[in-house]
């Protein structure tokens, strides 16, 4: 394998590309937990009736 | 090309409207929760003496256990103390409206009523009240949520929801499970 130093560039260039998966996981987690909120509410909260 | 000012703070603006869109959704399923299907935090509040409740008014043990007023107002009275309800078993009709009212002479407790939203804590010195409508019939689990001593783990409570039809009150008003 052909090694050689890091350039500027490669760092760039990853530094473009590691937000971008931060983002789709971060993006991932916020919308599995939605969703898991909103499957609670609508199948068990709000079906268990009226309740103050 | 280095990665700009411009794009940190666009990408940290987005994030933002995700976490303000998020936050709204819930406030919105909230709100609409409370006024369309009018599931709301028991809000009651109202003083009792614990020291004195055993003694005279709407507590006593003559008062205890579901009794139905001449207007056809349901109401269950239940004390909880260490570490046993009182009574341990109450009787309620199925789809009506129907009042829970709680108290306790000694240190904090906590119910709930399993498969339905009924869920309060009941605190010394205040009536706890929950108003609710059941609409499964039979015998539901109402366990003490809150640690309140070493026989909390014994300490539990059924609530019987019958069928209207089956929901006959004596001629003082009064629903009791042994009388069924």
């Amino acid at each position: 394998m052909n090694r050689r130093e890091a350039s500027d560039e490669d760092l760039e260039r990853v530094m473009r590309e590691v937000p971008r998966g931060a983002f789709a996981l971060a993006g991932l987690a916020v919308g599995a937990l939605l969703a898991a909120w909103l499957l609670i509410y609508f199948l068990v909260f709000l079906p268990r009736g009226m309740v103050g | 090309m280095p990665i700009s000012e411009e794009i940190i703070v666009r990408s940290e603006l987005r994030w933002a409207a995700i976490s303000v869109g998020v936050v709204s959704v819930i406030m919105i399923a909230l709100i609409y929760a409370g006024l369309v299907h009018h599931i709301n935090p028991p809000s009651n509040i109202e003083r009792i003496d614990p020291k004195t409740l055993h003694l005279g008014g709407e507590f006593t043990e003559a008062n205890l256990g579901t009794r139905v007023s001449g207007d056809g107002q349901v109401t269950s009275r239940i004390v909880a103390t260490q570490f046993t309800f009182q009574p341990r078993c109450i009787v309620l009709p199925a789809n009506r409206r129907v009042t829970l009212r709680f108290a306790t002479p000694d240190v904090i407790h906590g119910i709930l009523v399993s498969g339905t939203n009924v869920n309060t804590m009941i605190v010394p010195g205040y009536v706890s009240q929950v108003h609710t409508v059941f609409t499964r019939t039979g015998d539901l689990l109402m366990p003490c949520h809150e640690y309140c001593g070493l026989g909390h783990s014994e300490m539990s409570a059924t609530v019987r929801v019958v069928p209207p039809d089956e929901f006959k009150p004596d001629a003082e008003g009064r629903v009791a499970c042994d009388a069924r």
